[in-house]
């Protein structure tokens, strides 16, 4: 049975632009995400390369898609998705990851993400799992009141391996 | 939306629970495979528990061609555990760090004392 993609879905008291600063740059990113930040900035068609704070490789993988949100139509940011942060995953194929950014009224923004293409990598679906929550919760902590939720302790998802 | 009294209300409910379980076990499933699951309820009994489950945000549907799926968003119920479990762990283990810290300077401190000639 092929695994099932995780979909996620937050809303954020921001607006579409900053929550699509808030995944595409790395001011932002390194903020929430692990500390990890873009080697240079994505664009469309183009490889990727993140690194946490202290250099160490994180992700890598193609900008498919590069779409920043406009009126009346989402921002969507899809990139593949190869873990470089622990060595059993790093030897699983890459992932997809897609974000779609949406108005939502009332001066929320909805973002979906969608992490799918999991078929070979069954480590990397268990990893991000539980990942992607926290991951979430944070940025939506830091555009919300300027401030990331607390680090987290070694055990807890991604931060298991890029901190240890 | 996930304002916090929709998430509590929606999971109150045992059956609402037993079908975010069962999404938990197996994520992306349809109607019905979610009715077959349940067949003490009415498809239409199982459709009202999932809009409501959607309305707290803890389901999120999603299109694969013309099948509907249904995903278990677990971020609002991540929301709760970080705002409270979480901050008293923060706290707990920064107490914990600055005991140890103590212990550790004590320790030096000590080492240093019985180092020095008398």
């Amino acid at each position: 049975m092929s695994l099932p993609a995780h979909v996620y879905q937050v809303y954020i008291a921001a607006s579409p632009d900053q929550v699509w600063a808030a995944i595409t740059e790395s001011e932002w990113t390194r903020r929430y995400f692990h500390t990890t930040s873009f080697v240079e900035p994505p664009g469309r068609g183009k490889s990727y390369r993140t690194v946490t704070a202290d250099g160490r490789p994180a992700i890598e993988g193609m900008i498919e898609e590069m779409e920043p949100p406009a009126e009346g139509s989402p921002g969507r940011f899809v990139q593949t998705w190869h873990t470089l942060y622990d060595a059993a995953l790093k030897r699983e194929p890459p992932s997809r990851v897609e974000w779609t950014i949406e108005n939502a009224g009332d001066g929320l923004t909805r973002v979906r993400l969608v992490h799918s293409d999991f078929d070979q990598s069954p480590l990397t679906w268990e990893n991000v799992r539980d990942g992607w929550v926290w991951i979430l919760d944070s940025m939506k902590t830091l555009l919300e009141t300027g401030e990331p939720l607390p680090p987290v302790r070694a055990n807890e998802g991604v931060a298991e391996v890029v901190s240890s | 939306m996930e304002q916090g009294s929709e998430v509590f209300r929606a999971l109150a409910d045992p059956t609402r629970r037993a079908l975010l379980d069962s999404l938990f076990s197996r994520d992306g499933q349809t109607l019905n495979e979610l009715c077959e699951k349940f067949p003490e309820m009415t498809r239409f009994g199982v459709m009202k528990h999932l809009s409501v489950l959607a309305d707290a945000n803890l389901v999120v549907t999603a299109r694969q061609g013309r099948t509907k799926r249904h995903y278990l968003n677990p971020v609002p119920i991540g929301q709760v555990a970080n705002r409270w479990i979480s901050k008293y762990a923060a706290r707990f283990t920064a107490a914990l760090v600055a005991l140890d810290d103590q212990v550790i300077t004590d320790q030096a401190k000590e080492k240093l004392r019985r180092a020095q000639p008398a």
